[in-house]
C-alpha cells in the first residue's frame, strides 16, 4: 500500500469518527502520530465546514414538505391503479371490478334481500336470487329454493295487489310460473345441470312476451334419469349407491309435492282475497296473474303426479283445483 | 442487507430494507419513514449544490417524488437506498444547473440563512456558512459532489462511492484533494484550486 493511498484511509478513518462524535481531532493525531501534521488541518477544515453545511431546513418545511409528499404519493398511487388496470386484460378488468363491487355491496345485498318490486334494490334481489340457483350444486336442494322463491313471488304479488300495480303482479306471476316448472323438472331430474338466470327468474326489463318458454328436456337424458343400471355401466364402483339417492331423490319428490299442494290451495286464495280490494281499473290484469299462477302450480302438479302419484299429492291437486 | 440509518431528529429506521419492499408492496407509512430519515441530508445535500434554500426545497420534494415512483423498479444489487436516493438528487441538481446556467441565480446569503433567528448568531453563520459555501464553489465538480455528499448529505464513503459510481479508493482521494483545496480556498488562497 502505497503512503497516499495509506493516509487517505486514514483521513477518512478519522473522519468517520469524528463524524460519529466516537473521537476528537486531539484523539485521531495522538492515535496517528505520523500523520498528526498533515491530518490536523484537514480535520480542522472539515469541523468548520461540516458546521457551516448542518443546515436546518426548520419544523414548518419539514412539515409543508410532509404534507405535499402524502398528496404527491396519493395522486402517484391512483395513476399507478389506473395504469395497471390500463394494460390488464379486459377480463380481468373486470374480475376486479366485480370483486370490488361484491366486497363493497355486502349490506347492499342484505338490504335487497327484503326489497320489492319498483324498489332500486329489486333487480339486486333477482340477481342474488340467481347466483343462489347457479351455486346450488343438487337438483333437489335447487327445486327446493325454487319453492322458497316461489313463495317470495308470492309475497310481492300480494304487495303488488295492494298497491293495484297489476304490471308487477304480471311480472311476479311470471315469475312464480318460471320457479314452479324449474321445481317440478329439478324433482324428476329432469332440470338442467345448470339453470340460467333467466329460467329462474326473467330481469326486471323483461315483457311478459319475452319470458322464456319452458325448455324441453334434454334430448339426452342424464345417467340420473335413466336409472341405476346406466349409472352402473358407467361406474361400476356407484352401482351400490345407486338406489339409496333413488330413494333419497323419491322422498325429496314427495316433499316438494306436498308443498307446492299447500301453495296451491293456499297462495291462490290469498291473492284473491287481496285482489278484491285492488283499483277498479287493475282489478282485470290482477285476476288474469292469479289465473296464470294457478294454472302454473296446475301444471307443476301434473307433472310431478305423473311420476309420482303418491295420494297426499293426488289429494293436494284436487284440493288446489276444488278451491278454484 | 439490513442497514440502520438515523434520519433527523434522531429518528431510528430500523431494516431500511425491509422498509424499501414494504413500499413497493404499496405501503405508504413505509415510505413516509425512509423519507423521515433521509429529509435532512437530502436537503441539506441539495441546498450545498444549488446555494437556494428556496429552490432546494422544491428540488428535495422532487427527490421523493421521483424515488416514491421509481422505488417499484428498484433492486437490492449491492447498492444501499441512499446511493440511489442520493443520485437521484443528483440527477436533478445536474439538469438544475443546466437550466440555471440560463438565467441569474439568486444570491446565496439572501436565501440560506433568512429563518435565522438571532441576529448575531445570523451574521456569524452567515459568514461561515458564506465562506464554505464560496470556497465550495471553488472546487472541481467531484470534488464539490464528495464534499456535498459526506459532509451535506452525510453518507459513509461507500454509499458516497455507490452514488458517484466510483471506487471507494478513488472517492477517499478525491475527498483528501477536496477538503485540502477546501482548507487553501478559506485561508484565502486563489491557487489552492485543484483542476
Amino acid at each position: 500500500m502505497s503512503n497516499a493511498r495509506e493516509f487517505n484511509d486514514i483521513l477518512d478513518e478519522c473522519l468517520e469518527q469524528l463524524l460519529a462524535g466516537d473521537a476528537t481531532v486531539e484523539q485521531c493525531l495522538e492515535r496517528y502520530p505520523a500523520y498528526a501534521a498533515e491530518l490536523e488541518p484537514l480535520l480542522q477544515t472539515i469541523l468548520t465546514a461540516r458546521e457551516a453545511l448542518a443546515i436546518d431546513p426548520g419544523e414548518e418545511l419539514r412539515a409543508r414538505a410532509r404534507y405535499r409528499l402524502r398528496a404527491e404519493m396519493d395522486r402517484v398511487t391512483v395513476r399507478r391503479w389506473w395504469s395497471v388496470l390500463n394494460w390488464q386484460p379486459r377480463w380481468a378488468v373486470a374480475v376486479v371490478a366485480v370483486l370490488a363491487v361484491l366486497l363493497a355491496s355486502g349490506s347492499t345485498v342484505l338490504a335487497a334481500d327484503s326489497s320489492m318490486p319498483g324498489s332500486p334494490l329489486y333487480p339486486v334481489k333477482l340477481a342474488t336470487e340467481n347466483v343462489r340457483l347457479a351455486l346450488t350444486s343438487s337438483d333437489v336442494a335447487r327445486a327446493e329454493l325454487c319453492a322458497a322463491l316461489a313463495n317470495r313471488r308470492i309475497a310481492e304479488m300480494a304487495y303488488a295487489i295492494e298497491r293495484g300495480k297489476a304490471r308487477q303482479v304480471e311480472r311476479a306471476a311470471e315469475r312464480l310460473n318460471a320457479h314452479l316448472a324449474m321445481m317440478s323438472r329439478l324433482s324428476l331430474g329432469e332440470g338442467p345441470a345448470q339453470p340460467t338466470a333467466e329460467e329462474a327468474a326473467p330481469s326486471e326489463e323483461k315483457t311478459a312476451g319475452e319470458v322464456p318458454a319452458e325448455k324441453e328436456s334434454p334430448e339426452k337424458p342424464s345417467a340420473a334419469a335413466e336409472g341405476p343400471s346406466a349409472v352402473a355401466q358407467e361406474a361400476p364402483g356407484r352401482a351400490a349407491e345407486a338406489p339409496a339417492e333413488s330413494a333419497a331423490g323419491q322422498a325429496a319428490r314427495e316433499r316438494l309435492t306436498a308443498l307446492l299442494g299447500e301453495y296451491a290451495v293456499s297462495h291462490p286464495a290469498k291473492l284473491r282475497a287481496l285482489a278484491e280490494d285492488a283499483p277498479e281499473s287493475a282489478r282485470p290484469a290482477i285476476e288474469r296473474a292469479i289465473e296464470a299462477s294457478v294454472a302454473g302450480y296446475e301444471r307443476a302438479l301434473d307433472e310431478l303426479g305423473s311420476r309420482s302419484a303418491g295420494p297426499q299429492s293426488e289429494n293436494s291437486r284436487s284440493e288446489g283445483k276444488g278451491r278454484r | 442487507m439490513a442497514v440502520i440509518v438515523t434520519g433527523s431528529g434522531g429518528y431510528l429506521v430500523q431494516d431500511e430494507q425491509a422498509l424499501v419492499r414494504r413500499t413497493q408492496d404499496g405501503d405508504k407509512d413505509a415510505f413516509a419513514e425512509l423519507y423521515e430519515a433521509y429529509f435532512d441530508r437530502v436537503y441539506r445535500y441539495v441546498v450545498v449544490r444549488i446555494g437556494n434554500r428556496a429552490e432546494a426545497e422544491d428540488m428535495t420534494q422532487q427527490v421523493f417524488v421521483k424515488a416514491y415512483k421509481s422505488i417499484p423498479s428498484f433492486k437490492w444489487k449491492g447498492a444501499p437506498f441512499s446511493a440511489w436516493l442520493f443520485r437521484i438528487a443528483h440527477n436533478l441538481v445536474v439538469d438544475f444547473h443546466r437550466k440555471e446556467s440560463r438565467r441569474p441565480t439568486v444570491p446565496l446569503e439572501e436565501s440560506l440563512v433568512a429563518s435565522e433567528d438571532d441576529l448575531q448568531k445570523t451574521v456569524e453563520r452567515q459568514l461561515d456558512v458564506e465562506r464554505v459555501m464560496q470556497a465550495a464553489r471553488r472546487l472541481t465538480a467531484a470534488q464539490r459532489e464528495v464534499i456535498s455528499l459526506r459532509f451535506a448529505g452525510g453518507l459513509a464513503i461507500a454509499e458516497v462511492a455507490r452514488a458517484m459510481g466510483r471506487s471507494e479508493g478513488a472517492v477517499k482521494a478525491l475527498q483528501h484533494s477536496a477538503i485540502a483545496s477546501l482548507r487553501r480556498i478559506l485561508l484565502g488562497g486563489e491557487n489552492g484550486v485543484e483542476r
